[in-house]
């Protein structure tokens, strides 16, 4: 009785979210092409050893780390940044969020278009006219840098976010440890790196595994920035696996990549998760 | 009007582990205010919140008026509870907050408004009755949870440290405004606090509780003149009664050289034991002039203005401890050596080892 | 004498110059200050510039240098409705809005199990409620597009409805989880000893407190369907389309032009802009599964 209100959602999720994963599974283990009909048949782990033998896909799976980290970690660096600058009382500070907080909120597949064009165009964008007092010329920024354009946008719209996440933390901090700190005689960096960074370690943690779960998972900006290419140059697991899918029609194939990326998610997560969960103590609330 | 009996009550968190109210038993006569007062985890607000029906009653009875309520729901009890942190609801007005449980009853309107503005004026609540709890200060919120409790019109009021959350003087009036509504209103109230002066003032009878058993239930001059055992005798009184151990001899027990005869009955009572508990109120030790008595080092010198409370130790044990009450502007100074002499007709006797009281 | 005579109620009121206030008058406050300015300018400042150039003719907005001053115009946005954003804006709200409904119907009971009155298991079923979150879409993708396509619902509407559920519903129920553990216990007992039904007291004493958070929550379903890509484009086309697969579709039969471009990605992107403006305080919240208040 008393879990009925519970089990709605806990059956609607295991079915929508579960069984198709079951079936990820199950047709990883069939050779299986949209394109040629009848051609569904059990080939058992065939295609998880086509997966490792693949460098193409070993590639790929390097650029998702690269992208994924490197996104996380600069935005980190840079959402520290413009936290500590808003932790601050000045004029203004309220619609400064605001601003800040926009690229967060702007449509991925909309952010994608904007940096593709407007600003990362090689003749009219914005970035080689702001830049061109330093030198640069007409800097073909997404031909000759596909992995790094990809990693501006989603950086850009990544560090509002982590920005928010450590503001909260620092706003979290108890001023009277601060007051006391100051009248033991600590500077502004003293307490930085003793007070500060302890207090928001656990808030850096959530954010790297938070922002690691949505970026690995990016699409839209791979799609409409750079389609992968050049090659598969900034491809990243999602856009690779979408291509098998739904533009080589390779049913088995695909799947059998879901299968391993979900593995090698799941190994990484579920650790990072229970840590930061269990820091920051949302698991005790129930009793 | 009504009389609540707690017979043999028992809450057991987990079998097997302490109780957190251990067969409590205890009888509250109609119209009478009851303290229940004890340390933290003494099992005072738990036994509350057995009678108020939010703790279930693991073994023997709870009545109120007669009615064996172990299986009845807090509801249907018939009680009003205030709550430590008032519990108000903080999105209806004061008026809904102390309409709500006639509301809950289906009273009609104008029976419910009528109670409300009776409450109101009692409580001098009127002109705030449109307001939300967040725009009150905290007197004026533990009187709308007051509100809440007396529009009922219930058979028994319960109140969980109700005054815990407000200032020093505001408690002070506040502790005689309910003292006050409560003889008015005439009804049975169970209130639970961890301030014994609060307990001392307020009670018509005080329950002592400690690790979930009743030490003592008497009203509060017994309670303070023949505490039953050492642990009430230190937890009644403020600056707290002095408590050695000392040894005894030839019917008298040596407090730094002096010696102080027990009465018969107490030495009766003691059997072959060597030492004794002794317990002495700071109030019935005084500074002897001519150096006769216990001799002891002043540590501390609180001086209150009618009275003073001297700390001190004594010369010949630094390790023994002793509170004395002296006159309102003591010449007496930190490090001076005074002599305290001992009201023998004052001295508590304990068993050393149980803190049963020896004699009577 | 001429400052004594003229001295009307407005100077008299301002205080004399020996009580005046004490300002601070360092610079660093006022160097920190300027830095953020700059900063948050120039991270919104790719925002504006879509804005701007949505409103520029072609020729301005593909020019170099980049055209600060210019007329503004409409006729990229007459262009962008002239080119069937209709369909697309209807399915987007459609989606947005139903699933946005049906997370809370789902997530309302379930937080409340799991939060006021705590089942067995609680942490497990909490974990697997984010566990779902972490499964990677695209391992998910291919047996959905299978079933979607032999059922016939390729195309439609409902698929992203119910999909879009699923990828909110975990946030939703760990956001409002957290909201329903801030109603004091105390406040509870005493809608009890009031004598208000388990309903009653959910109505008029809980929903009231939490009513923030549950709009909190919708707001951020409401962003998330809007923006979601992956599903719409690889499970919908002509019909069922939403937004964000109208950009694309615009960009593959328009070209890329840069002012009609930006026309249409700001009508895509302005509704959660301002959700999004409303709801920041608690875009935290819904993001760390409820774990930063």
């Amino acid at each position: 009785m008393r879990r009925a209100p519970l089990l709605p959602a806990l059956i609607f999720t295991i079915i929508v979210t579960q069984i198709p994963f079951l079936l990820t599974i199950f047709y990883s283990l069939q050779s299986w092409n949209l394109v040629r009909p009848g051609s569904q048949q059990w080939v058992w782990f065939d295609n998880y050893v086509s997966v490792f033998q693949d460098s193409q896909f070993r590639g790929v799976a390097l650029n998702t780390v690269i992208m994924t980290l490197g996104s996380v970690l600069i935005a980190l660096v840079l959402g520290l940044v413009l936290a500590l600058l808003l932790n601050r009382h000045f004029i203004g500070r309220g619609v400064v969020r605001t601003l800040l907080v926009t690229p967060f909120l702007i449509t991925p597949v909309a952010a994608a278009l904007l940096w593709k064009t407007t600003l990362l165009d090689p003749t009219y964008g914005l970035i080689n006219f702001v830049l061109s007092p330093f030198g640069v010329g007409e800097e073909a920024w997404i031909s000759d840098f596909p992995l790094a354009s990809v990693m501006v946008a989603l950086i850009w719209q990544w560090t509002p976010f982590m920005m928010l996440l450590l503001l909260a933390g620092l706003q979290s901090m108890p001023t009277d440890q601060i007051e006391a700190a100051r009248m033991d005689g600590a500077g502004a960096w003293a307490i930085f790196r003793e007070l500060t960074l302890p207090h928001l370690r656990r808030f850096i943690e959530l954010g790297t595994v938070l922002g690691a779960i949505y970026l690995v998972n990016t699409f839209d900006a791979v799609y409409m920035i750079t389609q992968g290419g050049p090659g598969t140059a900034s491809a990243n697991l999602p856009f690779y696996i979408y291509q098998r899918a739904f533009l080589g029609f390779d049913i088995g194939q695909s799947a059998a990549m879901g299968v391993v990326v979900v593995v090698m998610t799941i190994i990484v997560a579920t650790f990072a998760l229970r840590l930061v969960f269990r820091s920051f103590g949302a698991a005790e609330g129930s009793n | 009007m009504a009389e609540v009996v707690f017979d043999e009550a028992s809450r057991i968190y987990t079998p097997g582990a302490t109780p957190a109210v251990d067969k409590l038993s205890l009888t509250v006569n109609d119209g009478e205010l009851v303290v229940l007062v004890g340390p933290s985890g003494s099992g005072k607000s738990t036994a509350l919140r057995m009678l108020a029906g939010l703790e279930p009653i693991d073994q023997g009875h709870l009545r109120i008026n007669g009615r064996d309520v172990v299986d009845v729901p807090s509801k249907d009890r018939d009680i009003a509870m205030v709550f430590q942190s008032y519990a108000l609801y903080p999105s209806k007005s004061v008026r809904d907050n102390m309409a709500f449980p006639l509301k809950m009853r289906g009273m009609d309107k104008s029976e419910q408004s009528k109670r409300v503005n009776d409450a109101a004026d009692i409580l001098g609540l009127t002109e705030y009755l449109d307001r939300k709890p967040k725009a009150l200060s905290g007197g004026q919120r533990q009187r709308v949870a007051m509100g809440r409790a007396i529009v009922r019109e219930p058979q028994v009021f319960l109140m969980d440290e109700p005054l815990s959350n407000l200032d020093a003087k505001m408690r002070v009036q506040t502790r005689a405004q309910i003292a006050g509504l409560q003889n008015r209103l005439d009804v049975t109230t169970v209130y639970v606090t961890h301030d014994q002066v609060e307990a001392m003032t307020m009670g018509d009878r005080v329950a002592v509780l400690n690790h979930g058993k009743l030490q003592q239930y008497a009203t509060p001059s017994e309670l303070y003149d023949h505490p039953v055992n050492a642990f009430v005798a230190g937890f009644i009184g403020s600056p707290a009664m002095n408590l050695m151990d000392l040894r005894r001899a030839n019917g008298a027990v040596t407090l730094g050289g002096t010696q102080v005869p027990l009465a018969r009955e107490v030495a009766d009572a003691a059997g072959s034991a060597d030492t004794v508990t002794i317990g002495v109120r700071p109030e019935d030790l005084s500074i002897g002039g001519d150096g006769d008595g216990v001799k002891a080092v002043v540590d501390v010198v609180e001086e209150l203005g009618s009275e003073s409370y001297l700390y001190a130790h004594m010369a010949e044990h630094p390790d023994t401890t002793l509170v004395v009450r002296g006159p309102g502007r003591t010449k007496v100074r930190y490090g001076e050596t005074i002599a305290v002499r001992v009201d023998p007709d004052a001295v508590h006797a304990f068993d050393a080892s149980s803190g049963e009281r020896l004699g009577s | 004498m001429a400052t004594t005579t003229e001295r009307g109620p407005a100077t008299a009121t301002s205080e004399p110059a020996d009580q005046e206030i004490r300002r601070s008058t360092r610079t660093g406050p006022v160097l920190l200050t300027t830095l953020t300015w700059i900063l948050a300018i120039g991270f919104f400042f790719p925002v504006l510039w879509m804005v701007l150039t949505a409103f520029k003719t072609e020729g301005d907005a593909q020019s170099s240098p980049p055209t600060f001053v210019f007329t503004p115009t409409f006729e990229q946005f007459a262009t962008v409705f002239d080119a069937g954003i209709g369909p697309y804006l209807a399915n987007s709200l459609g989606a947005t809005v139903i699933s946005t409904l049906l997370v809370l119907l789902l997530a309302t009971p379930a937080a409340f199990a799991l939060s006021m009155r705590p089942v067995e298991k609680t942490q497990d079923v909490l974990f697997f409620f984010i566990s779902t979150k972490m499964l990677p879409v695209v391992a998910a993708i291919v047996p959905i597009y299978v079933v979607v396509n032999n059922v016939g619902l390729l195309d439609n509407i409902w698929t992203l409805i119910v999909l879009y559920t699923a990828m909110n519903l975990p946030i939703a129920v760990w956001m409002m989880r957290s909201f329903f553990l801030e109603v004091p216990s105390e406040l509870l007992e005493a809608a009890s000893m009031d004598g208000a039904s388990l309903g009653r007291t959910l109505r008029e004493v809980v929903l009231p407190i939490i009513s923030p958070g549950i709009f909190a929550t919708a707001l951020i379903c409401v962003i998330f369907s809007w923006n979601e890509f992956f599903f719409a484009v690889n499970l919908t086309s002509a019909n069922a389309g939403t937004m964000p697969t109208f950009l694309v579709q615009f960009v593959t039969s328009q070209g890329l032009y840069f002012a009609q471009l930006s026309a249409a990605a700001t009508l895509a992107a302005l509704p959660v802009i301002i959700a999004g403006w409303v709801a920041q305080n608690k875009l935290v919240q819904g993001l760390s599964f409820g774990a930063v208040k």
